[in-house]
């Protein structure tokens, strides 16, 4: 604790020492020092660290939230310093709203015990996904990214999750009208390693990306699409490139999903023991349970023992 | 390490910050898949990786001469994204028929 409340004061320190020369309007002083870039990552790894689900009592989450906070809140203020010192850049606030946004709702995601918050806390994280790809002049993937992901994806591990959650272990209480907790989700494997790993390979990245990279500067244009009909990212025009440079791709998609959809059906079959004229035989039996339904699917080639005797309405 | 030169002899929106952002979803993705032990999550957190790639794709495509070859290597990963999702999520479902557990660990055995 005392070595994390040291960190905390290094970098106020730091970050004291470093709004000081910004002020000044130095050039060769930059807002954004390597080293506070590292005690940032570090910070934010301890965070984390603290946040993962594990057998520590509330205080220690809390603290760890609290890291995590900090660490936002910092980069926040820089980034505010910084950018009220820039004339243009009018779309450059949106870009750090979508990306924050996205950045919390990821290690929300992570984080978060319970799998039904870690499905919500993602389809946030697409949304604003789907804002970045506004800004990217891609108005079509925004969408089905939106339709595909939120709106099929998502739902899909949300039903999985209603349906592979067990019911309160014996031991609960009665009066618990949240189920609780299962132990393989309370408690998580190796969060210090995997974070460890985790941030260091972030630090690398963004170290490389920043100072190896040479600058890209968007092709010259207006800063909207001068018809949204024809802009880069349209239907029209992302549709023409797909189908006149990348049909076999397309095709291949198309294949690679009808492949998947039989495969689904195919897996989730269940065995069923029904028995036949000599012995009892197993067939494949549909994923649905066959119960009181009475369109229930039959199973091919059997009496289906479950089907009620009145036709279908 | 001498000062990078970050945001201030760059454009206030360049490439780089959108890569940095794809970097840090997928690195977030990483630390989840490895760390936590539900099924259904560790599923989850390998699409948060889809999207740190996607994001990267785009912006690839938008800075490099408007090329919409980022949009459509964008749409053949959501198409592989749906496929590997109902793909895994009845695996999931048929493992969590054999043992009742949504645990990583039940599956210990399987390990080298």
């Amino acid at each position: 604790m005392e070595g994390i409340l040291a960190i905390r004061t290094a970098l106020a320190a730091a970050s004291e020492g470093t709004h000081v020369p910004v002020v000044a309007q130095t050039a060769s002083d930059n807002a954004l020092a390597p080293v506070l870039i590292l005690v940032l990552c570090v910070v934010a790894g301890l965070g984390t660290v603290l946040l993962l689900p594990s057998k520590r009592e509330a205080v220690l989450r809390k603290i760890g939230g609290v890291l995590m906070l900090a660490a936002g809140l910092i980069l926040a203020a820089m980034l505010v310093h910084f950018l009220s010192g820039q004339g243009k850049g009018q779309m450059s606030i949106y870009f750090w709203i979508f990306s924050a946004i996205a950045i919390v709702g990821a290690i929300r995601v992570i984080t978060h015990p319970r799998p039904v918050y870690s499905a919500l806390y993602f389809v946030l994280s697409v949304l604003a996904t789907a804002g970045l790809f506004i800004l990217l002049w891609a108005e079509f993937m925004a969408a089905a990214l939106v339709i595909i992901y939120a709106g099929a994806i998502l739902v899909t591990y949300v039903f999985v999750i209603m349906l592979a959650t067990q019911s309160s272990p014996p031991g609960s209480p009665e009066g618990s009208e949240v189920g609780a907790l299962a132990e393989y989700d309370a408690v998580s494997r190796e969060p210090l390693l995997a974070s460890a790993v985790g941030f260091t390979l972030m630090g690398m990245l963004i170290f490389v990306i920043f100072d190896r990279a040479p600058s890209f500067a968007p092709v010259s244009g207006p800063s909207a699409p001068s018809s949204a009909v024809n802009g880069p990212g349209s239907v029209q025009v992302l549709g023409r490139y797909l189908f006149q440079s990348q049909i076999v791709n397309l095709e291949l998609a198309g294949l690679i999903l009808t492949i998947a959809m039989v495969g689904a059906i195919l897996i989730a079959r269940r065995q069923v023991i029904v028995t036949g004229p000599t012995a009892p035989e197993v067939l494949l039996g549909p994923s649905t349970p066959v119960d009181d339904n009475p369109h229930s699917i039959p199973v091919y080639g059997t009496d289906n023992p479950r089907q009620k005797a009145y036709p279908e309405t | 390490m001498g000062k990078l030169p970050m945001l201030q002899q760059m454009d206030p929106l360049a490439l780089q910050h959108y890569l940095a952002v794809g970097g840090i979803l997928f690195v977030i993705g990483l630390i989840g898949f490895i760390s936590r032990r539900n099924l259904i999550v560790m599923f989850l957190c390998t699409e948060l990786m889809f999207q740190g790639v996607a994001i990267n794709l785009v912006a690839f495509g938008r800075y490099l001469n408007n090329d919409l070859g980022g949009q459509a290597f964008t749409i053949f990963v959501l198409v592989i994204a749906a496929a590997e999702a109902s793909l895994a999520l009845g695996l999931v479902v048929l493992l969590f028929r054999q043992k009742n557990t949504l645990d990583a660990n039940a599956w210990r055995e399987l390990k080298g």
